[in-house]
């Protein structure tokens, strides 16, 4: 029996799982860094615990700091959320040995997923297809350089102990191959304490198609559709959708069952996320497996009509997969996209930071915001820079793009420069709506930049003459016309 | 009053309700709530608007769109407070320097690569001139308004 639940994060992810704590009669326990005291995420919980100062290295990606809170606050379990600690063998190992509810998969499966050569194996093993590469980290330069050969150029040399596109190195012919290898080399070590790497075809223009799986401590692993995820920048994601445009029955159920043996090879329990690549000829290839609950989940959340973060809370307390799940009766209605609101330049994808003066969400049918600002947050560059994921469903693909269209324009974010003009111009463009886009599609897009209005201009300049207009201004003390909210006649 | 956003700049006057957009002559009329603009009529046309203002800078949402607007010439002084400095705009990890110490360089040059949230950001220099020194070296960890590099 779970009553009272450590929320080891911050940011939209932290509040995302105190809400359904709540719902659950679960007590929702917050934790802050101490330069993170007023943050978002720290009211909107029944209590929360101060991690100390210092940096995210410090607090939330201390498991010292973590447990201590923990104890202090005398929670009965704990759940990760994303990033930070969530994928820390380590860290699922020493919550259950304090004693803790782990809302998480077995250490043992994260370990076997996070070394991804391993993973790539066991992959092998259950008889799903891997990307070209190598599945050992060799050492001896000539057999590499054989290998790379057979693969066939281009080629992505990839830290084994990465992930999430994190700290690649790319080698266009043999030539460039042993100072790419030093570098990778040099880089994985530097990155993650581990100098081992290993070779992967480069897929041209892949599409980027993942299947959450969901098992319990019965047994049980099923899979829960999939999601699109190739609109990318710098190899992470923006923008994704489900079901996939590209995926018939056939291909879907060979992919869901690909994910669903991985799983089950690992033994893994909860959440999770199978990454694949389709290539143009829709053949599919394992990429990785996140052993976590994904930034995206929500789009499923809203074609299957449940929530992912209750189940993992039941799963983690030793009840089966509901029978529904099992049984493989859920499927999917509608149409759901997301869309990651960034505090970055559209343009540069350069992190930015700043206060929030204005924040406004968008509302209305099939309009959800999971945001973890708000009017008058602080965004640093200390932590990943998404300040919210607006996530539209709808009865279809065509009524969620205008659904997300119009949801995009009355958002106002005021004060902390966002990629919503390039959220905008993804939905907007003709690859996204006809659907045939892949990895490579965001950086050929350009921003449009529409005049900017006579409005706008005269808002500014009122703005800068009239500290009335500003969201800090003070009282008015005019006489407006309540009703219209125009000036009476004057 | 002259105004930019991004690369667009105009000379706004504005006398009660009638603007002067570059000379033109633009009549409006500005709703308010608790004296916080909401929007503004031009003609026939309602733009719903928020501003919010911080110092120098003015953000409008107008049209669906958010922009940032400076004061003409404003922006332009703020940039020159750090003389010769070239300094991290976040933390993060020097990835890889490019340019070389005791070379001319120009506007726009990459000086080195920093690694941060997971991606990799191009510092460049800000203007022409020589590059004296890079204080940092490959691997180096730096925070948020380290100087990075001295321009002459």
């Amino acid at each position: 029996m779970i009553r009272s639940l450590l929320i080891a994060n911050r940011g939209e992810i932290a509040v995302r799982v105190a809400r359904t704590a709540l719902e659950m009669g679960i007590e929702p326990v917050g934790v802050y860094a101490e330069a993170d005291a007023g943050a978002f995420h720290v009211g909107r919980m029944a209590r929360a615990v101060s991690l100390g100062p210092g940096t995210p290295l410090e607090t939330y990606l201390s498991i010292p700091r973590i447990l201590e809170a923990a104890r202090e606050a005398r929670t009965d379990a704990l759940h990760p959320g994303y990033g930070f600690l969530s994928e820390s063998a380590a860290f699922a190992r020493a919550v259950e040995t304090a004693g803790l509810t782990w809302v998480g998969p077995p250490a043992a499966a994260m370990e076997q997923m996070g070394d991804k050569l391993a993973a790539r194996r066991r992959a092998r093993r259950a008889g799903v297809p891997i990307v070209p590469g190598t599945d050992k980290a060799e050492t001896d330069e000539g057999a590499i350089a054989k290998k790379a050969a057979e693969i066939g150029y281009p080629i992505l040399v990839k830290p084994s102990a990465g992930g999430g596109g994190k700290g690649m190195t790319l080698v266009e012919t043999p030539e460039g191959l042993p100072a790419a290898l030093e570098e990778a080399r040099h880089l994985a070590e530097a990155t993650f304490g581990d100098s081992r790497v290993y070779l992967e075809k480069l897929l041209v223009a892949p599409r980027h198609i993942e299947f959450q799986i969901f098992g319990d401590r019965q047994g049980n692993v099923v899979h829960l559709y999939e999601r699109e995820c190739s609109v990318q920048r710098r190899h992470q994601k923006i923008v994704e959708e489900t079901p996939s445009r590209v995926l018939d029955a056939r291909l879907r159920n060979a992919m869901g069952r690909a994910a669903v043996e991985i799983s089950r090879a690992v033994g893994y329990v909860g959440a999770g996320t199978v990454e694949f690549l389709l290539d143009e000829r829709r053949n599919f290839y394992f990429l990785e497996m996140n052993t976590r609950l994904q930034v995206e989940h929500p789009i499923t959340e809203e074609t299957l009509g449940l929530d992912l973060v209750r189940a993992q809370i039941e799963v983690a307390a030793g009840a089966p997969l509901a029978p529904a799940w099992r049984e493989g009766r859920l499927q999917p209605q509608g149409h759901a996209i997301e869309l990651r609101l960034y505090a970055e330049d559209p343009a540069t994808f350069l992190p930015r930071a700043g206060r929030v003066l204005a924040f406004e969400l968008p509302s209305g049918p099939g309009v959800r915001v999971d945001a973890g600002v708000e009017e008058g947050s602080l965004v640093g560059l200390d932590y990943d820079p998404l300040l919210a994921k607006l996530v539209i469903s709808g009865p279809d693909r065509s009524s969620c793009i205008a659904r997300a269209h119009r949801a995009l324009e009355d958002w106002v974010v005021l004060g902390v420069e966002t990629n919503k003009a390039l959220l905008s111009a993804v939905i907007d463009s003709k690859e996204f709506i006809s659907g045939d886009y892949a990895t490579d599609f965001v950086p050929r897009l350009t921003l449009a930049s529409p005049r900017i209005p006579d409005a706008a201009w005269i808002a500014a300049t009122l703005s800068f003459s009239d500290s009335k207009t500003g969201d800090v201004a003070v009282s008015s003390g005019e006489p407006w016309d309540a009703a219209t909210g125009w000036r009476s006649g004057r | 009053m002259k105004l930019s956003s991004g690369d667009e700049a105009a000379d706004v006057r504005i006398e009660g309700e009638s603007a002067l957009l570059d000379g033109r002559r633009v009549t409006f009329e500005a709703s308010r709530r608790d004296g916080r603009l909401e929007a503004i009529r031009i003609g026939e046309d309602v733009f719903r608007v928020r501003v919010a203002r911080e110092k120098e800078r003015v953000f409008v949402w107008c049209a669906g769109e958010v922009r940032e607007f400076h004061r003409a010439g404003r922006r332009a002084a703020r940039m020159a407070e750090v003389p010769g400095g070239l300094v991290a705009p976040m933390p993060g990890l020097v990835r890889r320097i490019v340019a070389k110490a005791g070379k001319s360089i120009a506007r726009g040059d990459v000086i080195l690569i920093l690694e941060a949230m997971k991606m990799e950001h191009a510092i460049r220099a800000p203007r022409e001139g020589i590059l004296m020194k890079i204080f940092h070296r490959e691997g180096d960890l730096v925070e948020a308004g380290t100087a990075l590099a001295e321009i002459q």
